[in-house]
């Protein structure tokens, strides 16, 4: 940790975290000593980041952890008829780009297979242990390869990581390139940004009917459902794929255990309110005569669509109560209350919506929303062929000892029979078809070809992020600016037409986040003072004054005290002791403290204010100007910390420390902006003076600034696009923004400075067009290189004579000597 | 000569005055002429007056990072010197080498090979070093300028005599690059090419007519009279400091803009001065690529617009200037 001693060069008052001076009129009215300059912490953001560090994380997180949780959840496999013969895999890891020439091993670069339309694909390596023959004799097989996963430039895995200028250079690669995306059969495939809204969330909103319906998109590793309660004709119902009618929820709560009438109420709250809302919905359980568990279960069987093997429907309704309705809330040993429970706090939160509308969510709400990437998008695909090639694996081993043949076999020579892994991987992303029957997958333009036209729309390629479902054209809902976008979603970068307002981009400081391990936090609520929920009853749980803490969308338990709680859990936070990502939201409306870790939030660093003063001082700053200091130091240090949508909600965020902020008491604000120029994105980050333009001028150019010709890349002339425009003579801007700097656009610039005389000429004024000197264009305005690749063939005959690649000979008079020759 | 049919002669006789001569830049003025005359000598000199440049480029090889295209446009715009383009022929005229253009009385050619050796330095292919020519009168002008060095002929009046002669950057090759080429240089006008034009700027002004109303000027304290004098952008007028009269000092260097005019009227003292353009007196500024000189520069483009004018001759023989002479008398 560098010195915090205070530095006797600090402008500003220091000793005020000991004892804030009481502010007088004369203190609060003294002008303020220069303001420090934040500036250089988005440099040291980015160096420490990097451009597209979202894509990059997030498959750095699967390669690193993801795919090892794949493994082990699935990770033995056995012979139906003869359990003693399996194979178990003990570890699973990614080596170095490769391929395999001739039974020999190559390691290959990236541009090595963006010229030979080869995919930088890297060997996926297990440790096995199998059984083999009638004895059982047990066998290990370290480093054994069962497929090839394509690789995202300047992961982990990836050669290029952690390079210099220099080696970057040595292996073709040009310095400036984000990375982030992958190679497959030499074409540059980005996986882009999903959109899609929150899984394990309950969200109360109206469908199209103008019924209230609270629904649950369930998602745990083994299944996924949807779980919708609606209220129709003042009767709640619960609405299930695998029951032919909708059940009432009081039939539901009576199934699970919940017999009394007087307990659901109690669970949903005491509220009087509640209970005449509940009241019709009680009635009817009552008409329908269903007063215990085994009836409310026997009502249900009989409306299972699908009766399962054998069609006995008989017992059919108690499993798909533990395993779909629900399903992210775990039924341990048949306990079934805190799927009551989260069953009666949907039902609250949706008889709230209907006593008070503000309480309704709003789907378009960034917080409701979870960004899909790359990694997670390439570990769904991995799960579904590992399970597959392990499928295949012990079918053919059931069919060999079906046949009863006497040679032995075992696993380890067949998982690897097919090319399931390489050949499927490389498919979706190469077509771009994500299709996975497990999770009933069916998705379209996944991965897209990485635009080349130019470096901004290559940047501008990996910060894109597309809607998941409906485009549903007319609803302006979805489309409009969200308020919640602030500094995570670029507010000008969006195209025109059909995909306005769908199409957004990322600001220039947004993280997302990655899955972080949950079992440490939910024990660190625990000791933190959360009930646990199993000690509760129905009544204690929505006592007055205390909140119900969630955790990732689950129930965790009650707390007495909230804010000291947030309190708690931000402090362990800011010093370290949980990950920097873990987000801690307080919603006094719903009485309820949202404890996240899952992936998929957007959020963005903050300066930390203690009453209005940041904690980032100067000498902090001098620190990070000599280098002693990273971006990474002022996390640690708790000087910075990260807010996701969610927790922006608990703050208080000032543009700038110094400026008095009209109506605002300056001690109540927590945090402050580090550059408020971040809340736009890269693309519109190009822009001048954007502030002064009408708002649909900076979108026009968010579109327009990726079509400028220019230099693409340091390796342009290496690479071999199909088709490439260069410019001649391209320029640095005269007017550079910050953004300029630091993406690297005054390196790589596109277009020329002209100059350009504006007059009136006679009142008969051209619009949108200019008259061009021919000089100019004579001399080398605008001059440029369209480079067209063909493909040809080289082959070797024997004897020594092959194919020669040469240009076309003319003869005295400048005709072609072969006229079958291409020019 | 005389044409009755036309009527009225419009001939006048102009008068040059030459005030400042150098190599690559003359100041003259033209008078007693219209700005018809004085704008087609500007536009012949910047647009029809011939030089020869690099037209056709023959690359044996190059694996620079320049493409051949690229190299071949910054070739085509290097300076050649071009006395004698006036009597070479347009290769698309040429008669003894059919059109062809690669024949002595059209064409001048050029070699170029140029390799960086492994020493590791960036080598620096340039006009001056580089580019060798088959036909001494036409070479890269800052060879020609560093032969006349040699020879002492240094023009006394350069200032820049002592200044960058590196000659102008084709392109850098490092180490193990290598570029060879061979260049056609033809004859051609600025019209279809700006690197066939030898101007670098022709400009012309009208010479203002400044008349300075001494008698309102006088009614000025001091303070006015200076506050009036600086409100030019750019100098003209002075106070003469013994008198205390404003005086003009470069009436040449008045751009027409009314700043003091309108200073004049914000005083409250319209009429101070008047300014007109003198309508047939002209102040030509011309400078040359250093193809050619700024005499060779304004005589040529007086030649080629005599033949322009020649050309409308003839055809006026064919009758039909005739009928416009008769239709401007309205016969
Ligand atoms: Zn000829």
């Amino acid at each position: 940790m560098p010195p915090a001693t205070s530095a006797p060069d600090a402008p500003v008052a220091e000793g005020d975290a000991e004892a804030p001076p009481v502010p007088t009129y004369r203190s609060l009215a003294a002008p303020v000593s220069n303001p420090v300059d934040k500036f250089a912490l988005l440099p040291a953001f980015l160096k420490v980041r990097g451009l597209v560090k979202e894509h990059i994380d997030s498959f750095n997180y699967f390669i690193t952890k993801g795919i090892k949780n794949i493994v082990r959840a699935n990770n033995r496999i056995e012979a139906r008829s003869d359990p003693g013969i399996y194979l178990e895999y003990k570890n699973i890891y990614i080596g170095e780009p490769s391929v395999q020439v001739d039974f020999r091993v190559e390691t290959i670069t990236p541009h090595f297979c963006r010229l030979t339309d080869r995919t930088y694909s890297a060997p996926v390596i297990v440790d096995v242990e199998y059984t083999v023959g009638k004895t059982h004799t047990q066998h290990r097989k370290p480093s054994f390869t069962i497929g090839y996963m394509p690789i995202m430039l300047r992961s982990y895995a990836c050669v290029l990581n952690g390079k210099d200028e220099a080696e970057l250079a040595r292996y073709g690669e040009c310095p400036l390139d984000p990375g982030g995306y992958f190679i497959v059969k030499g074409a540059e495939k980005v996986i882009l940004i999903q959109e899609q809204l929150s899984k394990n969330r309950i969200i109360i909103d109206t469908d199209n009917k103008g019924r209230v319906i609270a629904s649950v998109t369930s998602s745990t590793h083994e299944v996924k459902s949807k779980t919708v309660i609606c209220m129709e004709k003042e009767k709640i119902y619960l609405q299930l794929n695998q029951f032919t009618k909708a059940i009432p929820i009081i039939v539901v709560m009576k199934a699970m255990g919940i017999e009394t009438d007087q307990e659901v109420v109690q669970m949903v709250g005491r509220d009087p309110r509640y209970a005449d809302l509940l009241y019709l919905s009680i009635q009817e359980c009552a008409t329908e005569r269903i007063y215990t568990q085994q009836q409310a279960l026997q009502y249900m069987d009989d409306k299972v669509t699908y009766a399962g093997a054998g069609n006995i429907k008989d017992g059919r309704s108690k499993l798909i109560l533990r395993d779909v309705f629900i399903a992210h809330v775990p039924v341990n040993n048949g306990n079934f209350q805190p799927k009551c429970i989260y069953t009666a706090v949907m039902l609250r939160r949706m008889l709230d919506a209907i006593l008070n509308s503000d309480t309704f969510d709003d789907k378009d709400y960034v917080g409701n929303k979870r960004l899909e990437l790359s990694g997670q998008l390439v570990s769904l695909l991995f799960e579904d062929l590992f399970k597959t090639m392990n499928t295949y694996a012990v079918d053919r081993m059931n069919k060999n000892s079906d046949m009863a043949r006497s040679s032995p076999l075992d696993f380890s020579q067949l998982i690897m029979q097919q090319d399931v892994i390489t050949s499927g991987l490389e498919r979706a992303i190469s077509t771009g078809n994500w299709d996975i029957k497990r999770f009933k997958m069916h998705r379209k333009g996944v991965s897209q070809v990485l635009s080349r036209l130019s470096y901004m729309a290559s940047l501008g390629y990996m910060t894109r992020i597309t809607p998941q479902f409906e485009k549903t054209r007319k609803t302006s809902g979805p489309r409009a600016l969200q308020p919640s976008q602030w500094g995570m979603l670029c507010p000008c970068d969006t195209p025109e037409g059909e995909a306005c307002g769908l199409t957004k981009n990322l600001a220039l400081m947004t993280h997302v986040t990655t899955d972080q391990e949950e079992g440490p936090l939910r024990n660190l609520c625990f000791s933190l003072g959360v009930e646990d929920l199993s000690l509760l009853s129905g009544e204690e749980i929505h006592a007055p004054g205390s909140f119900l803490v969630m955790f990732n969308g689950l129930i965790l338990g009650k707390h007495r005290q909230p804010q000291k709680f947030a309190n708690n859990m931000r402090t362990f936070r800011r010093s370290g002791k949980i990950g920097e990502f873990v987000s801690v939201f307080v919603n006094e409306k719903q009485h309820c403290i949202h404890i996240a870790s899952d992936g998929g939030r957007v959020c963005r660093p903050l300066i930390i204010a203690d009453k209005g003063r940041a904690r980032v001082k100067e000498h902090h700053m001098k620190e990070l100007r000599d280098g002693i200091r990273s971006f990474d130091d002022f996390l640690r240090d708790g000087l910075i910390e990260y807010l996701d949508v969610n927790e922006e909600n608990n703050a208080l965020i000032a543009l700038y420390e110094h400026v008095d902020q009209d109506g605002v008491q300056r001690s109540s604000i927590t945090h402050i902006e580090i550059e408020p120029m971040t809340l736009l994105g890269v693309v519109a980050g190009l822009i001048p003076y954007p502030h002064h333009n009408q708002s649909p001028r900076n979108t026009y150019q968010c579109a327009m600034g990726k079509q400028a010709m220019g230099n693409i890349a340091y390796n342009q002339l290496f690479r071999a696009d199909s088709l490439l425009y260069l410019l001649v003579y391209a320029q640095r801007p005269l007017l550079t923004t910050k953004t300029i700097e630091l993406v690297g656009y005054d390196k790589l610039g596109a277009g020329q400075n002209a100059t350009v005389a504006v007059m009136s000429y006679s009142g008969y004024d051209i619009e949108d067009a200019i008259v061009m000197n021919k000089s100019s264009l004579d001399r080398g305005f605008g001059r440029c290189i369209a480079m067209k690749k063909y493909t040809v063939t080289s082959e070797k005959y024997g004897d020594g004579i092959s194919d020669r690649i040469a240009k076309p000979q003319r003869n005295k008079d400048g005709v072609l000597i072969k006229q079958n020759m291409r020019v | 000569m005389e044409r009755s049919a036309a009527g009225a002669s419009y001939q006048r006789f102009p008068r040059v005055r030459i005030r400042e001569l150098k190599d690559e830049y003359a100041k003259f003025e033209l008078k007693d002429t219209d700005a018809s005359m004085a704008n087609a000598l500007r536009r012949v000199m910047i647009a029809e007056v011939p030089t020869v440049a690099i037209d056709l480029v023959e690359i044996e090889s190059n694996s620079s990072v320049l493409n051949d295209e690229f190299l071949a446009h910054r070739l085509g715009l290097i300076p050649l010197t071009s006395s004698g383009a006036m009597s070479m022929r347009f290769s698309r005229d040429c008669d003894a080498c059919d059109g062809d253009g690669s024949c002595e009385h059209c064409s001048v050619e050029f070699h170029l090979a140029a390799r960086a050796t492994d020493s590791g330095q960036t080598l620096e292919v340039t006009s001056t070093k580089d580019l060798r020519s088959t036909d001494p009168k036409v070479c890269p002008v800052d060879q020609q300028r560093e032969y006349q060095q040699a020879l002492g002929n240094v023009d006394a009046y350069e200032p820049d005599a002592a200044g960058d002669h590196r000659g102008i950057l084709i392109v850098k090759l490092r180490r193990g690059q290598e570029l060879r080429l061979r260049a056609i240089a033809r004859k051609g006008i600025g019209k279809d090419h700006a690197k066939w034009s030898p101007a670098a700027t022709v400009t012309f002004m009208y010479e203002p007519d400044i008349r300075i109303n001494q008698e309102l000027m006088e009614t000025l304290t001091l303070e006015e009279k200076q506050s009036w004098v600086e409100s030019s952008p750019t100098k003209v007028f002075d106070i003469d400091p013994v008198t205390q009269q404003v005086t003009i000092v470069d009436a040449e260097a008045y751009t027409y803009d009314d700043e003091v005019i309108k200073k004049a009227e914000a005083m409250g003292k319209p009429g101070l001065v008047e300014i007109n353009a003198k309508e047939d007196s002209f102040v030509f500024t011309v400078e040359t690529t250093g193809a050619i000189t700024a005499y060779e520069l304004i005589m040529n483009a007086i030649t080629v617009l005599r033949q322009k004018l020649d050309a409308v001759r003839l055809q006026d023989d064919d009758g039909d200037l005739l009928d416009l002479g008769a239709h401007l008398t309205g016969g």
